[in-house]
């Protein structure tokens, strides 16, 4: 108790200055403790939190396989599939065991097709996992809602195509991103259309994505490209050229032929890379007046 | 001089060291909480990320690794193999033999089945010439392989032969040592393809330390911490450079520096600032400050971008010598790139580049260790002459040193709950302690080179490089 008197006693006799000095030290030196402690603590709780992860995949994904592989003759639910089920249904009201179940869910809707994806997304649909990602798709907070429609496009969700279409603007280049790829995803060639609305820029590597998920489609028959190649939206119309490119559409000449005169540098050039792609010298005649400009 | 006229001079010296010391304490708590910002936001934005898009899609843009190699015959073949062994679908390598004097050229020859091939340089910036000119592989396998040999030059014109021969839109300009993962590439060019509104000129990665790391056939198999105190200290610096400065200078776009071990050009712009500037020993930096200046003098929005992912995987010095040769280059190079353009400082024209990004470069990275050295030396004779006020001068050593360790605390938080790659049992209670023994060991090495450097730059012009002794990746160490 001395000691303690003593050093408050100096502390107050000592200038301002020291006295500041003090306690920034003081302070300094509580927060590195406080700092290590929940260090060790975060670094427990993230082995903890991995393991854990590791247990509840290794268990769904078994669950999930004995799920796809239980179905009755007649094309219905058999009771082991209504079992798992219930059995899921109740364990995603526990977040890090939902966000398991979609892991493996979504994993495994990336290598199987047909009646397995079906059954899949029927089992997506019957644990009321759907209801859950559409509650995040109303989320005030970007990412949720970003993720949210990424969840609902791996699942093949039609539904909520109007809720998502109204993302196509959205403010977050993620948000928008994940709206209109899936838009294309689920609708195809047909899924573009959003780009009649678009305002905003369709940067590079969205429209990579795009094309990429455009190109993965069984069914290439594609769609009137041409009036986007007339959108005031720059972005648009480069997009369109690299699908008059990717695609060939041979007949959409004239429309690239207007496009050297077109205000936008970029546009000019790159329908000049696509006219010489598809027709060679034939387009020599065309480009030749632009250079001269 | 009368003890008034002393006591006046003691007094400005106090103010000065005490706001020098608030205004650097001030900016890193500034710089810790911005980054923190920008780390979430970064994470966010990646937590759903598909970079497998770009794999297999006929719009990827082309890029060209350049690695310089200079007497690399150790480890050139293997490292060469690394560099070969990326994911991304548009691009191709090209090693310049910056005049090696051992058999670096016949290693890679035999290695990649090389032969020479007739070559007409465009040459866009001015080098050094070719010796034996440019090989290919004639085996398909190594079809992405171009070498260059050519004359000695430095880095800087190595870099700008790679820049004359690429035909890509993006360069990767890396040292040809490092070890770069396989998804390095697709994570750096997004920033890039991502820019709608503004041109991003350059991106950097982060740079890892890989000493004591496992590395077979080229690629990291297991992450580790080095038991040498002085690696393990440089570990520490990094992840407080590369976590917690560059990801907040990111954030408010003022980055200056982007690490001459790996970064993605946009090639166009850096051709036409004139490539890298061969007089100076940080090209890195002088390149990224040329370039914002061309952008900021032609008025374009510009970004330059960072990616925060542990992508490239460096050999650090692993002696006091080589370290200090290391730091000793770096002051040089950033005196030399601050004096060559200090047009920009303090000038409303460069904007924020002008107003915060070098005036804090000049004040905390150029001039801090004179600052330090001075109070040092004013310590001393305050110390000699009897006139220390002991409370004061113990307090005022206590707030940097806790200062220093918080910081570092912090850059290892920050590291925890972000790529969290030191996971082994003891490598916490290795990397706390640390915090602590760090501001002992290396902070007073870093701060020698740093002098050594100035008096170096100002009296010692002939000096260029400085030997980096290598032991090799493969070989890492293993005491």
């Amino acid at each position: 108790m001395n000691i303690y008197q003593h050093l408050l006693e100096f502390f107050n006799e000592t200038p301002f200055l020291i006295k500041f000095a003090i306690i920034v030290v003081v302070v300094m030196v509580i927060t590195i403790i406080v700092l290590i402690i929940s260090l060790k603590m975060i670094r427990s709780l993230l082995n903890i939190k991995d393991k854990e992860i590791l247990g509840y995949k290794k268990e769904y994904e078994a669950l999930v396989v004995e799920y796809l592989f239980s179905e009755a003759q007649t094309g219905e639910l058999s009771d082991k599939q209504h079992s798992i089920i219930l059995k899921i249904k109740e364990d995603i009201k526990v977040i890090p065991r939902r966000k398991s179940v979609i892991t493996v869910l979504s994993s495994l809707m990336n290598e199987v097709s047909g009646e397995m994806s079906d059954a899949i997304q029927t089992l997506y649909h019957k644990t009321g996992l759907i209801s859950y990602a559409k509650v995040r798709l109303k989320s005030k907070k970007w990412h949720l809602v970003a993720k949210a429609i990424g969840e609902l496009r791996r699942f093949k969700i039609h539904e909520v195509q109007d809720e998502v279409s109204k993302y196509i603007n959205h403010p977050r280049v993620e948000v928008r991103k994940e709206a209109q790829l899936y838009l294309v995803h689920l609708f195809k060639f047909k899924g573009l259309n959003f780009l009649d609305d678009l305002e905003l820029p369709l940067s590079e590597w969205h429209q990579l994505q795009l094309l990429e998920a455009l190109l993965n489609l069984e069914d290439q028959k594609i769609c009137d490209i041409k009036p986007w190649l007339k959108s005031a939206n720059i972005s648009v119309v480069l997009f369109a050229l690299k699908l008059v490119k990717v695609y060939n559409q041979f007949e959409l000449k004239d429309t690239l032929v207007e496009l050297l005169s077109h205000p936008e540098k970029e546009v000019k050039l790159y329908a000049s890379v696509v006219l010489n792609k598809l027709f060679g010298y034939e387009v020599a005649a065309s480009l030749k007046p632009n250079y001269i400009n | 001089m009368d003890s008034s006229t002393a006591q006046i001079i003691i007094e400005i010296f106090h103010y000065l060291f005490f706001t020098c010391s608030v205004l650097a304490i001030l900016s890193y708590i500034i710089l810790s909480v911005i980054s923190a910002r920008e780390t979430i936001e970064y994470v966010k934005k990646n937590s759903f990320v598909n970079y497998n898009h770009i794999l297999s899609s006929p719009i990827s843009p082309s890029i060209t690794i350049i690695a310089p190699a200079y007497n690399e015959s150790l480890n050139v073949v293997e490292n060469v193999r690394s560099l070969l062994s990326n994911h991304y679908p548009n691009y191709n390598v090209i090693i310049v033999n910056d005049g090696s004097a051992d058999d670096s050229l016949e290693k890679l020859i035999e290695a990649y089945d090389l032969e020479h091939i007739d070559y007409e340089v465009n040459g866009k910036i001015e080098t050094q010439p070719f010796r034996r000119g440019v090989f290919k592989s004639t085996n398909p396998a190594f079809e992405k392989l171009i070498v260059v040999d050519k004359e000695n030059g430095g880095k800087a014109d190595a870099l700008n032969m790679g820049l004359n021969i690429s035909e890509s839109k993006y360069v990767a300009c890396i040292d040809v040592d490092c070890l770069l993962l396989e998804d390095a590439l697709q994570k750096m060019i997004k920033p890039f393809m991502e820019a709608s509104d503004h041109k991003v000129i350059a991106a950097g990665g982060v740079i890892r330390i890989a000493n004591s790391c496992i590395i077979k056939g080229g690629k990291l198999i297991e992450v580790n911490l080095p038991k040498n105190l002085l690696v393990q200290a440089q570990i520490l610096e990094y992840l407080r450079a590369f976590l917690l400065g560059r990801m907040a200078w990111s954030r408010l776009n003022g980055l200056l520096v982007i690490s001459g071990a790996f970064g993605i050009f946009d090639k166009s712009i850096a051709i036409e600032v004139g490539g890298y500037d061969t007089k100076t020993v940080g090209e890195d930096m002088e390149i990224i400050v040329r370039m914002r200046r061309y952008m900021e003098e032609q008025n374009k929005k510009y970004r330059v971008a960072y990616i925060p992912d542990p992508l490239c995987w460096t050999e650090a010095p692993d002696n006091y010598k080589t370290l200090i040769s290391q730091r000793n280059r770096w002051t040089r190079g950033t005196i030399e790139t601050l004096r060559k353009h200090r047009k920009i400082a303090f000038n409303r024209n460069y904007g924020k580049f002008g107003l915060i990004s070098y005036p804090y470069w000049l004040v905390f990275e150029r001039l801090a260790p004179i600052i330090e050295l001075t109070g040092l030396i004013y310590f001393g004779i305050l110390v000699s002459f009897g006139m220390v006020h002991w409370e004061y001068a113990v307090l005022f050593i206590a707030i940097a040193y806790f200062f220093s360790v918080l910081f570092s605390t912090v850059a290892l938080y920050s590291e925890e709950l972000t790529y969290n790659q030191y996971k082994k049992r003891g490598a916490g209670y290795r990397l706390i302690l640390l915090c602590f023994i760090e501001p002992l060991i290396l902070h007073p090495v870093v701060l020698y080179a740093a002098i050594r450097g100035n008096i170096d730059y100002y009296f010692n012009k002939k000096k260029k490089w400085g030997a980096m002794e290598r032991k090799g990746m493969a070989s890492a160490e293993t005491n």
